[in-house]
């Protein structure tokens, strides 16, 4: 597993189901990620506000907020935060609604983590 | 509400029948039972009237030619008899001269009472003999034909009365002569011999028979006399000759009875002053009869013609009725049965998408977790017992999830956003865009493609993506439906405010009793695991979203067409 040049890069997971964000935050970590997970809408911009971080995966579907709304919101100070958005949706058109406010691109869940990994490399490479 | 409140008073006034079969309500019904019912209630409509005012006529007419007819009949009742009564007066009085003038004595002398007959006779050829009776009863004198000399009527009952009355007037007799007669008798009294006397003049009843001959008229068919016996004095067209029995009652007044043989027998009997007979007036005929008859022809003729025409037009009204209420219910049925089915379709994709969601996270998990534990089989450098095992496990894991993953996802396909994104599309270039899709696949295998898209097609306000995934799922079917080698038509044109895409392919064609329900989810004729019954029934929803609609046509072994139209405005 690759962890060059990934130690300086932090991702934040946002996703209501516990177990899967902290799995895929384990496998990240494995490849050298620095990782945060936020389990509702409210903490994830509360760790954004904290600290920006590089990228945020976050789920369309969470308890307290949809996360299209969180997007928005985000939009509102952190123009320049990459976004990949995670939907169990199983359609483009709520992941292309994300594109439409300004998410960078989006994967579906079940998550096909060598996939991920491109999109977040592609995501990270301008940096 | 006042609405309400007639309606009911109106449906316990109808009968249940009629409220099973007038209820437009949605279901079936007996359109039989309908035809009979309203044939039945507008023919009896049409023809009541008409059939009233008939019967009305009929009876009316018939009432005031009956009562024309006894009046006529009474008038001719009339004449007749006093024409009679004329004629006995004038015979009565004819002997009474004859008595008055000749007096007992002389008419016994010799020639005297021969004289009398010969002159009487000038008069009344008819005249059988004379004779004078002496107030005991024995003949005196007679003149004629017959020896009747000293006969003793003194024990015959119009002798006995004959000196009250005067003048006696008797019944048609033959008596001993064999020959019908009557005879008048004039009862006298001689102031010379202090004695009374009687003279009887016998007559032929012939001369009855001539008079009443006479006075019979075109109008009258039968005229006859009967005395108080009821025996005929004159014969009769249709009772018989001269003294045979009158079976009917003599009472005076006029009479209608039916005979035996069924005849309408109208019968006027009047009494004969001073004779001891009755005229008798027969008509077997109305004297109208003919009016009448013609009246009854054209009484049938015109509600015969009137029967016929309402028959034919409220049959054929009531066709055309009783198919536009059919036609109406089957569209309404169709409807129902079309909404129910998208109702269904809708609620199994709504449980659907929720499955698929509430699955779709922990496979997520599972996914994830069997990730991690391959990430840390590849990290962990020793080898240990089954680790060659464990990693192939995984694999298949791995692979099933993929499995279930490709089924959530076209289960959560239900719940795609609602909203359709609509653009100005040119179908055709959609169209294209799928096939580009599906290039490698029909290359493969070896699948004939033919287009026939109408460059001049219209644009269409739709959803890019939603019409993409619709040809994309059909097209598909279709590939999948030819497996090896076969043709595909795709075909594209307006269809006044719609567009219809005719897609054909040459496969194998779907069964008579699949096609109804291909459009439902779950519903697959695949083999296990290729299929998850869920692609047409996602694009029907599609289209319908669309506004547009979606049919399939399919003969088995010539293949299937399915026609999506999709309107120019959603």
């Amino acid at each position: 597993m690759n962890k060059e040049n990934n130690s300086t890069i932090r991702i934040v997971i946002a996703d209501d189901e516990v177990e899967f964000a902290s799995t895929l935050a384990t496998r990240l970590e494995l490849r050298g990620y620095v990782t945060e997970i936020a389990n509702s809408g409210e903490r994830t911009l509360e760790a954004i506000s904290r600290q920006i971080p590089d990228l945020l995966l976050l789920d369309l579907k969470m308890p307290d907020m949809d996360g299209l709304e969180v997007l928005a919101k985000l939009r509102e100070h952190h123009k320049e935060l990459k976004v990949i958005i995670l939907t169990g949706h199983g359609s483009f058109s709520s992941g292309n609604q994300g594109m439409v406010l300004g998410a960078f691109d989006y994967i579906m869940k079940p998550v096909e983590l060598s996939l991920l990994l491109e999109k977040i490399a592609t995501a990270t490479a301008a940096k | 509400m006042k609405p309400n409140k007639r309606e009911s008073v109106f449906s316990k006034l109808s009968p249940n029948a009629f409220k099973s079969i007038f209820d437009l309500g949605l279901k079936k019904r007996s359109y039989k039972q309908l035809r009979t019912i309203l044939f039945t209630t507008m023919f009896g409509m049409a023809m009541l009237p008409l059939l009233l005012v008939g019967g009305l006529g009929y009876y009316n007419y018939k009432d005031l030619l009956q009562t024309s007819e006894q009046e006529q009949l009474e008038w001719q009742l009339d004449g007749s008899r006093k024409s009679i009564e004329h004629m006995v007066e004038s015979l009565k009085s004819i002997i009474q001269f004859a008595a008055k003038r000749d007096h007992f004595i002389e008419l016994l002398l010799d020639d005297h009472l021969k004289q009398l007959y010969v002159r009487i006779q000038s008069y009344y050829p008819l005249l059988a003999d004379l004779g004078v009776i002496d107030q005991n009863g024995i003949q005196q004198a007679y003149y004629g034909s017959y020896d009747l000399q000293a006969t003793d009527y003194s024990e015959e009952e119009w002798f006995q009365k004959i000196f009250d009355r005067g003048v006696y007037v008797s019944d048609v007799y033959t008596g001993h002569r064999g020959v019908p007669h009557f005879a008048i008798a004039v009862a006298n009294y001689d102031p010379k011999t202090h004695t009374s006397w009687v003279l009887r003049a016998t007559i032929d009843a012939v001369t009855l028979q001539q008079f009443t001959n006479t006075i019979k008229t075109d109008a009258t068919e039968d005229l006859f006399l009967v005395n108080n016996q009821g025996k005929l004095q004159t014969s009769s067209l249709y009772f018989g000759k001269s003294l045979s029995q009158f079976k009917y009652s003599t009472e005076p007044g006029i009479q209608h009875s039916v005979s035996e043989s069924g005849e309408h027998i109208f019968k006027a009997v009047g009494a004969i002053e001073g004779s001891p007979w009755k005229l008798v007036l027969v008509n077997k005929r109305y004297i109208h009869h003919d009016d009448w008859k013609r009246f009854q022809l054209r009484l049938v003729l015109i509600i015969l013609v009137s029967l016929v025409i309402s028959y034919i037009v409220t049959l054929s009204l009531v066709g055309v009725l009783t198919n536009l209420i059919r036609k109406s219910d089957e569209t309404q049925m169709a409807m129902v049965q079309e909404a129910e089915h998208t109702n269904k379709l809708v609620s199994i994709g709504r449980l659907a998408a929720g499955v698929g969601h509430e699955i779709n996270n922990p496979l997520a998990i599972i996914n994830q977790k069997i990730g991690l534990i391959e990430d840390l089989l590849v990290m962990s450098e020793a080898d240990f017992a089954h680790k060659g095992t464990i990693q192939d496990s995984l694999k298949v894991v791995n692979q099933s999830v993929d499995r279930c993953k490709a089924i959530t996802h076209r289960l959560l396909g239900f719940a795609r956003r609602s909203e359709v994104y609509a653009e100005q599309l040119d179908i055709n270039e959609i169209i294209r865009e799928v096939l580009q899709f599906l290039d490698n696949a029909m290359l493969y295998n070896r699948i004939k493609l033919e287009l026939d898209l109408d460059d001049d097609l219209p644009l269409t306000t739709s959803d890019r993506l939603q019409l993409q995934q619709i040809f994309l799922n059909i097209i598909n079917n279709a590939i999948d439906a030819i497996g090896k080698k076969g043709l595909i038509q795709i075909k594209s044109q307006g269809s006044g405010a719609d567009i219809r895409v005719i897609i054909e392919d040459n496969g194998p064609g779907i069964a008579e009793e699949v096609l109804p329900n291909i459009f439902e989810p779950f519903y697959t004729t695949k083999e296990t695991g290729k299929g998850t019954g869920l692609g047409l029934s996602i694009t029907y929803g599609l289209v319908k979203k669309l506004g547009g609609d979606i049919d399939a046509r399919s003969r088995l072994g010539h293949g299937t067409v399915f026609t999506i139209t999709i309107p120019l405005k959603n």
